[in-house]
């Protein structure tokens, strides 16, 4: 019997996975344990694997699209099983390998209860919406219904809709494959010759096409790609943050003076306990979480018109990684040591660059830490990582000619950027705030207090 | 060819097959020298004198019940009710007796009667006078039902009604009694069960019955002036229905709208989608039926809102429309 492959369910929150590739096409054979799919969570990307061996027999859906987790992606069996034409819907069997699956089941059911029905995926799965006759002249003329574009309302496919399209497509004989590949890659096969049988038009044909024309005229095209995966969500969450916050952004210098000393200081020490070197950002990392657990306006989440006062100071960083940003999460910052924060900081962003990071590392942050210290940047205006309040940009420690006590100093300036949501926390205490990080990062002994 | 009224038609049918049929008569409430609520039967009595015109008391369950016996027992009485809301009073002799007889007897008895009777709105007549109630008898086994919708098919059917050795209820028309349209002198029949295509067109079949034929008409020819080609059946029989000509029409075209005066919900114009929904016509349909009724109220007695409650030719002509917009 053929078997199931569904969108697993990896959190307990997790509702929806982005599919971003197949590592197989129908028809390949498949192991156990090889790479079948690579899917997409609110935040991490995951390749799962196939626990089946047999034939890949069908894939439901296509890259890019979200799928409800437990929901039938695709079947895996023998070459010449039958499976059905569209997704079954839920997985009758979806325990098989996730851990807590009482509770997946029943996020399902919830899940699909909330979802008015048809709105889940309506291109790829729903029927072709066609009147009966365009229907008996696809029949009579053998085409395939859901190839034709409908004319009607709600994309209803009419008779001449049907006419149309075998006429345009008249002697053109081709795969499903070849031509779901032909749509993807824009490439018209009006032109083409088939080498299948009687003509038919298989995917060579089509790949062959796409590499002599690639060959011959690239320079025509700038290169092209696709909002997908880790960029799509980034393009997603960020664009809901500048439409939904009123975004202020307020700017100030920090002498870095004694953070310098204390960081000399104890950096060997930490080098000695933890083998890692202290860097400024597990202390400025400190000193936001120390100022944020005294405002609690600023370690607030704004969810659904209740703005929620957090209790932990989880302070996420925001961590370059390859063509993204990972945002891992200190949690509990201000009741740790720096020589904790050092290991974990390490260790996140570590794991953030090789994309290993669990999901519930990703979670829970109540306010965020961005440097750009490392480039040749001072202020800038950082887009709040919602539903948290703020996010503070750390640009570079510079030396510059500050006044002190009436004579002009050389000191390490470092220029720090808050941006704060307007609709949950006003100016002034955003800039109390501001000023507490700059006080205690200007007197960073008192952390040790 | 000669034109007469509707009215006249309709009593031209019957005194000819009265001069040379004796079994048939006529019974009814005020038909005799007052002629009938419409004037149908003026001038009758003096012919065939008030033994064959007979005026009856104001009771519908009398008057067929009455017709139901003489029926049964060899005559083929005509019977009139001033209105067809009426026949609700007659209900239990239409749908118990004359209906089940012939059945109920194994066939050794028949009751030849034909029910006569004014249908529809138009007239200010309110909402116990204008009702179109086709669909209740239609639904009972044993009853044909015919609705003329005009002055050749009300003489040509009221001969064959008269024929028919079963019960058929003969729906007239208050507003059609006006109306005229060439009519043979001599006697013909049409036979009950033979739909007639009004207009031949290509692009939408519109299935009218009564009034509402002539208003699909209209409408056909306004459309006509914007190119769409609309193929206008009346069935002319609900009870049989010559459902042949309505489904070649449809494959034809492969658009269907019904009109009746009827209210829509529970009207025949469901019976009629249907029929097309489980025909072989079914392949050729390119758009979604549609079917045009009477509003689920009682029809008002102001005129402007009588006129509202029942399709009128701009409805028509939105309902082709829409059914052809994707033509």
């Amino acid at each position: 019997m053929a078997i199931e492959i569904f969108m697993p369910k990896l959190s307990s929150t997790m509702e929806v996975g982005t599919l971003l590739q197949w590592f197989k096409e129908e028809g390949d054979p498949v192991e156990i344990g090889e790479p079948l799919f690579e899917i997409m969570t609110d935040k991490i990307n995951i390749e799962v694997e196939a626990y089946e061996e047999g034939t890949l027999l069908k894939k439901y859906y296509e890259p890019d699209e979200e799928i409800p987790v437990n929901q039938v992606i695709g079947f895996i069996g023998e070459e010449s099983e039958e499976v059905p034409s569209s997704s079954p819907g839920l997985s009758s069997d979806s325990s098989s390998d996730v851990d807590d699956s009482e509770d997946t089941r029943e996020g399902a059911e919830e899940n699909v209860a909330s979802q008015p029905s048809g709105e889940v995926d309506v291109e790829q799965n729903e029927k072709v919406r066609a009147t009966p006759a365009a229907r008996r002249v696809a029949r009579e003329r053998d085409l395939q219904l859901s190839a034709v574009a409908g004319s009607g309302p709600k994309g209803r496919v009419h008779e001449k809709d049907v006419v149309h399209y075998s006429e345009e497509n008249q002697g053109k004989k081709i795969t499903p494959l070849a031509k779901k590949v032909a749509e993807n890659e824009q490439v018209s096969v009006d032109n083409l010759t088939g080498t299948g049988a009687n003509g038919k038009i298989v995917k060579d044909d089509v790949t062959d096409a796409i590499q002599s024309a690639t060959g011959s005229a690239n320079t025509s095209s700038p290169k092209k790609k696709k909002l997908a995966g880790m960029r799509k969500v980034i393009a997603d969450r960020m664009q809901e943050s500048v439409n939904t916050a009123p975004h202020v952004t307020l700017t100030s210098d920090i002498d870095m003076t004694k953070v310098k000393e204390l960081r000399s200081q104890l950096l060997p020490t930490i080098e000695k306990q933890t083998g890692l070197r202290l860097s400024y950002t597990e202390v400025i990392a400190k000193a936001v979480g120390v100022a944020l657990s005294r405002f609690p306006s600023v370690n607030a989440s704004l969810i659904n018109n209740e703005i929620i006062y957090n209790e932990e100071v989880n302070v996420g960083l925001a961590v370059a990684v390859e063509d993204g940003l990972m945002v891992p999460v200190l949690k509990k910052v201000n009741s740790k040591g720096l020589s904790t924060l050092t290991k974990e900081a390490k260790d996140i962003a570590r794991r953030a660059r090789e994309q290993k990071l669990q999901s519930d590392e990703l979670k829970g942050a109540t306010f965020t830490v961005s440097n750009l210290g490392m480039y040749a940047i001072d202020a800038f205006t950082p887009i709040i990582n919602l539903p948290e309040t703020a996010i503070l940009g750390i640009g570079r420690i510079q030396d510059k000619p500050v006044v002190v006590d009436q004579t002009v100093e050389v000191r390490p300036m470092m220029a720090v950027s808050l941006s704060f949501d307007h609709r949950a926390v006003d100016g002034a205490p955003a800039a109390a705030f501001l000023t507490e990080v700059k006080r205690i990062l200007e007197n960073p002994f008192e952390l040790l207090a | 060819m000669r034109e007469i009224t509707y009215l006249e038609a309709v009593r031209e049918a019957m005194s000819q097959e009265m001069r040379k049929n004796d079994d048939v008569f006529i019974l009814g409430e005020d038909i005799g020298v007052y002629g009938g609520a419409f004037g149908v039967t003026r001038g009758m009595i003096e012919e065939f004198g008030p033994e064959r015109i007979r005026n009856t008391p104001i009771s519908e369950a009398a008057i067929a019940g009455g017709a139901v016996g003489a029926a049964l027992t060899g005559m083929r009485p005509i019977l009139e009710l001033q209105f067809s809301d009426f026949i609700t009073i007659a209900m239990d002799q239409i749908v118990n007796q004359a209906a089940k007889l012939r059945y109920m007897y194994g066939g050794k008895g028949s009751v030849p009667m034909v029910l006569r009777t004014p249908a529809g709105s138009g007239t200010g007549a309110a909402a116990q006078h204008s009702q179109s109630l086709e669909a209740w008898v239609a639904h009972i086994p044993g009853l044909k039902v015919v609705q003329p919708s005009t002055a050749y098919d009300a003489k040509g059917l009221l001969k064959a009604a008269i024929d028919d050795e079963n019960p058929v209820i003969f729906y007239e028309h208050k507003l059609l009694y006006k109306t005229k349209g060439d009519v043979p002198e001599e006697q013909y029949s049409i036979p009950i069960g033979k739909a007639d295509i009004k207009r031949e067109g290509k692009d939408v079949t519109v299935v009218a019955t009564s009034i509402m034929v002539h208003k699909a008409l209209e409408a056909a020819e306004e459309l006509e002036k914007e190119g769409i080609d609309v193929e206008v059946i009346d069935p002319r029989t609900l009870v049989p229905l010559d459902e042949e000509t309505i489904v070649n029409s449809v494959k034809k075209t492969g658009r269907l709208i019904v009109v009746h005066e009827a209210v829509k919900r529970g009207g025949f114009g469901g019976e009629i989608a249907s029929v097309i929904a489980e025909s072989e016509a079914f392949d050729y349909l390119d758009s979604p039926i549609k079917r045009l009724g009477g509003l689920p109220i009682p029809i008002p007695y102001n005129p402007n809102l009588e006129k509202a409650a029942v399709p009128q030719v701009p409805d028509i002509i939105d309902a082709v429309k829409e059914t052809v917009r994707f033509k």
